[in-house]
């Protein structure tokens, strides 16, 4: 084989200073050597072997051999697997997308069937009970005292002239202080409560003798639903004395107060015709425990 | 060329094959594609240069692929291998640059 000292033929000429590794920057390296530094050291030994054997270098040289076709091929499947695993994946993950949109759709348009199939049973329900009822008299009364009740209780929605009140913080509110508390609204309502109202929503949420305004986890809270500020109470009753009788209750006084002095805005417009839904209650009873004294 | 007849036939034998990767090893292909496509073309410079070697070729062929594999196990297991792989991309994109700079001005003496 070569000699070591012709296997390194480029330490004899640097030996006197530093190789480039150590003296250039990282990227000018980088830039300046991109190719394999064996190649020239290989064909350098090549050269001078054979300079030693035939006096130059055969043209022959350059060719490649199969194993650097062996290797083209193996590159080749290299770079043709990634791309087919890469568009593989994405396929199956856009497949699944699609799958799961297909769903959600499929769920809605259930959902809405659903609901529609629902609604008209109950207007059957309805109607059904009151074709079947309708010839006893007193079965005619009881209805209209469930339906008074309900109105009342507020089980049924109902529709009538009234008052739409907006209550809001105060603008650019930053802290409790100014703005809109689960206390204020307490006393809006039973202020309108007191003022004659028939029935009231606070944002769609109908309140009842069950309903409770308070505040949870920053929010206040409604038939346990969360309500947004601005607060919107829709009350029935007559819209012609109703914003006076208010402004003279305790209720009324305070917020007159709260106006005044931490900029709560409050505003009462009449309008001829209300529509409230219906809450719903479910009542709890206490039950007689049948297995005698525990 | 026979070199490029390898092309090819690797080219049809991957569309025909479609060898499946296992799932462990998945997370090294792209590395290892780029890692094999800086010593494809610092080879075709070396061959323009009249300098080209099979062995050399080949040698650096799989260590380099082994190399990038393996420094984007060693990140993955160190919990950097995202950024590892793209110090790895980086210096290989460097060196394809250049190397595919060079044989530009070989071919069209640009």
């Amino acid at each position: 084989m070569t000699p070591p000292e012709d296997a390194h033929p480029e330490v004899g000429e640097r030996d006197d200073r530093l190789p480039d590794r150590a003296t250039m920057g990282l990227l000018a390296y980088l830039s300046t050597h991109t190719v394999d530094e064996d190649y020239a050291f290989v064909s350098a030994r090549r050269q001078r072997a054979d300079g030693d054997a035939v006096g130059h270098a055969p043209p022959s040289r350059r060719r490649a051999g199969p194993v650097a076709a062996l290797v083209m091929a193996l590159f080749a499947v290299l770079v043709v697997t990634a791309g087919a695993q890469t568009s593989r994946n994405a396929s199956s993950d856009e497949t699944q997308r699609r799958e799961l949109v297909a769903q959600v759709a499929q769920a809605r348009r259930q959902l809405a069937t659903d609901r529609a199939s629902a609604t008209r049973l109950r207007t059957e329900t309805a109607t059904l009970l009151s074709t079947q009822l309708s010839e006893d008299a007193a079965v005619r009364r009881l209805q209209v005292t469930t339906q008074l009740l309900g109105t009342d209780a507020g089980t049924l929605p109902v529709r009538g002239p009234g008052v739409r009140v907006v209550a809001d913080d105060a603008p650019n509110a930053d802290s409790a202080r100014n703005e809109v508390l689960d206390a204020d609204l307490q006393r809006l309502a039973n202020g309108f409560w007191a003022a004659g109202a028939e029935a009231i929503s606070l944002n769609g949420q109908r309140l009842t003798n069950l309903s409770t305004i308070r505040l949870a986890g920053g929010a206040i809270t409604v038939n346990n639903h969360s309500l947004r500020h601005p607060y919107v109470l829709l009350v029935i009753g007559n819209k012609d004395t109703l914003p006076a009788r208010f402004a003279e209750t305790s209720s009324g006084q305070a917020w007159l107060d709260l106006e005044r002095q931490v900029g709560l805005r409050l505003s009462i417009t009449p309008a001829t015709s209300l529509r409230l839904p219906a809450a719903e209650v479910s009542l709890r009873y206490a039950n007689q425990n049948s297995g005698g004294t525990p | 060329m026979i070199a490029i007849i390898g092309l090819v036939v690797g080219v049809v034998l991957g569309l025909v094959l479609t060898p499946d990767v296992p799932l462990s090893l998945e997370p090294y292909l792209p590395i290892a594609v780029v890692a094999a496509l800086d010593a494809v073309f610092g080879a075709f410079r070396a061959f323009l240069d009249g300098i080209f070697d099979d062995k050399v070729f080949v040698v650096s062929f799989i260590s380099n692929v082994l190399i990038a594999a393996m420094i984007v196990f060693l990140g993955d297991k160190l919990g950097v291998g995202a950024q590892l792989s793209t110090g790895v991309v980086v210096v290989l994109g460097i060196r394809i640059f250049a190397n595919v700079a060079a044989i530009r001005r070989h071919l069209f003496h640009a």
